[in-house]
């Protein structure tokens, strides 16, 4: 597993743009500490690697599959009117490297 | 050293569904930017999946298709990445259990029939459509959820040939069985193409290059083996292939370099939690496959075994499905099939390129086209005649009837009534039966013209030369 350190948690702010205060980055690399910790404990049980993720509480499964019918879209107005910068009915943003 | 190519292909094909793969906004193409948009597909807080009926029996009729296990249980899975083209953080697909596994197509290649195996088939949604300006980028999220199935093959194909054989296969089970449009030059079919080289012998594999962009069959075809020699040539001059993305330059005829890879992105993939496990029962699925729309192959068979055609003409009408489908309308109407696939291929087709037509624009009904080629094959008119009803009706679906009824140019076949006309030419030149029992031949010709006189032109000369001959004997 990655090692958590300082400068690990300063790239992911970084890249996350936000700043933290030293105390703060201390606090959470602890915290980081006790979890890899207790994630190796779990990690030693037997047979874990095998153990099938619980995504749903319950085995349980439906039926259910939606008929194929369009509704009425939202309109434009409404699509757009969280967008910061607009342009062309289209959602203008930095130039995104494809 | 001789070396062999190792190439496999990632087919995205756009469904024409009415509405999207987890929404119920409607798809459509060409429409104005973002005016198919519901709350789901713009990630908005609150809003559920709901997994579309028809893109899960068409995932089935392809999987079908494709000779390939279908699972009866459905499983998503989130795929995460950040990017400005997915508005959730994660695009809905389908990791662990795709609906399709393990399959094949056969294409034919120059070499003999070919079997391609296919890995998995797997449902999931389309991206939005981003637009790249010089220093800024436009997003629209009319195709953001539009439904997909991705058809992974394995890295059994060998050429250019027998990738642009296998597209071509592909696309054509998509629009046979109505899933696609299957149009590459508009996007709803997308391929991208994965090679690399080896020395013949090896097991291993050599570095692979991705491909993308390629948008038309023939581009796959000129990309790859565009691919193959410059790999060779790297590796023979002792360099390394390295490992990136490239894209195929039409003008250049040549892939260009897009990015190089780095590490492969991990994907995080897991359940996806807002769909509960969806159970397929055997009817649900046995029905999607006993209502699949006729496949190529099939309607191949029963256009050279039941209709003898041709191979060669059963494959001209196979190219378009809507050509295909014309053709299926009109052999209803019992018209000779050899027959109409002439007028189709020749008459028709070259109506349509001068006008820049399609076949669903073309007035003609099948009832219609089938009468006039039964015109000719009954000997009414001649198939020089026919092209002049052919001319009206092309434009105006009269009855071919009528026009050549019209034009004055119906010939006369009732046996009654041209007998009736010999009788009445042969009484009249009791000359002509005694020169023939002197065997004159030339009787007969001057007799048929009489005929052909007192018809106007109309009277069936086989018909009516058969006729005169017999009725001469009995003098």
């Amino acid at each position: 597993m990655k090692e958590i350190t300082k400068e690990v948690l300063e790239d992911a702010a970084s890249r996350l743009m936000f700043e933290m205060s030293d105390e703060q980055y201390d606090t959470l690399e602890n915290e980081f500490k006790i979890i890899i910790k207790q994630m190796k404990l779990i990690g030693e049980i037997e047979g874990v690697d095998e153990a099938e993720a619980m995504t749903f509480p319950f085995d349980v499964t439906t039926d259910y599959l939606r008929e194929d019918v369009a509704e009425t879209p939202l309109s434009k107005e409404e699509v757009l009117s969280n967008a910061k910068d607009v342009c062309d009915g289209q959602i203008k943003l930095p130039k995104v490297v494809g | 050293m001789n070396f062999e190519a190792v190439i496999g292909i990632e087919i995205h094909v756009e469904m024409k569904t009415k509405s999207k793969m987890f929404s119920s906004a409607p798809v459509l193409f060409g429409a104005e930017p973002n005016t198919l948009v519901r709350p789901l597909d713009i990630a908005f807080p609150g809003t559920m999946p709901l997994v579309n009926k028809q893109a899960v029996i068409n995932a089935i009729r392809v999987s079908n298709a494709l000779h390939m296990s279908i699972d009866n249980e459905l499983w998503f899975d989130r795929k995460n990445y950040f990017y400005s083209d997915l508005p959730k953080g994660f695009q809905i697909t389908q990791d662990k259990r795709p609906i399709g596994r393990d399959g094949y197509v056969e294409i034919k290649t120059k070499n003999g029939i070919k079997r391609i195996e296919i890995e998995r088939l797997h449902m999931e949604e389309d991206t939005c459509k981003q637009l790249h300006m010089s220093n800024y980028s436009l997003l629209d999220y009319n195709r953001a959820g539009t439904p997909l199935v991705e058809i992974v093959s394995r890295p059994n194909i060998r050429s250019g040939e027998e990738a642009m054989k296998y597209v071509e296969q592909i696309k054509s089970i998509v629009q046979f069985t109505d899933v696609s449009d299957g149009k590459m030059e508009e996007g709803s079919l997308r391929c991208d193409v994965n090679i690399s080289l080896r020395p013949i012998g090896s097991e291993k594999f050599g570095t692979k290059v991705e491909i993308k962009n390629l948008n038309s069959l023939s581009n796959v075809e000129k990309a790859i083996e565009f691919e193959i020699i410059r790999q060779q040539k790297l590796l023979l001059a002792g360099m390394p292939v390295e490992q990136e993305t490239r894209r195929f330059d039409e003008m250049r005829k040549e892939t260009v370099l897009m990015r190089k890879k780095t590490d492969a992105v991990d994907y995080k993939y897991f359940t996806e939690p807002n769909i509960t496990p969806i159970k397929l029962s055997d009817e649900f699925i046995k029905n999607a496959i006993e209502t699949c729309p006729e496949l190529a192959s099939s309607k191949r068979n029963r256009y050279i075994n039941d209709l003898n055609l041709s191979e060669y003409d059963a494959d001209i009408l196979l190219q378009d499905k809507a050509v295909s489908e014309y053709f299926d309308e009109t052999i209803k109407y019992n018209a000779n099939p050899k027959l109409l696939v002439n007028w189709i291929m020749v008459d028709i087709a070259s109506y349509l390129n001068k006008n820049n037509y399609s076949i669903s624009d073309l007035k003609l009904s099948p009832e219609h086209l089938s009468d006039l080629v039964k015109l000719i094959s009954e000997g009414k008119i001649s198939s020089k005649q026919a092209k002049d009803v052919f001319l009206d009706i092309v434009e105006t679906n009269a009855s071919p009837i009528d026009v050549a009824n019209k034009l004055g140019i119906v010939q006369m076949s009732d046996e009654n009534a041209i007998m009736d006309l010999v009788i009445e030419a042969l009484n009249e030149n009791p000359q002509a039966i005694e020169d023939f029992k002197n065997g004159k031949d030339r009787a007969v010709g001057f007799l048929v013209g009489q005929i052909m006189k007192k018809s106007r032109g109309k009277a069936n000369p086989a018909m009516t030369s058969k006729l005169v001959i017999q009725e001469l004997k009995k003098r």
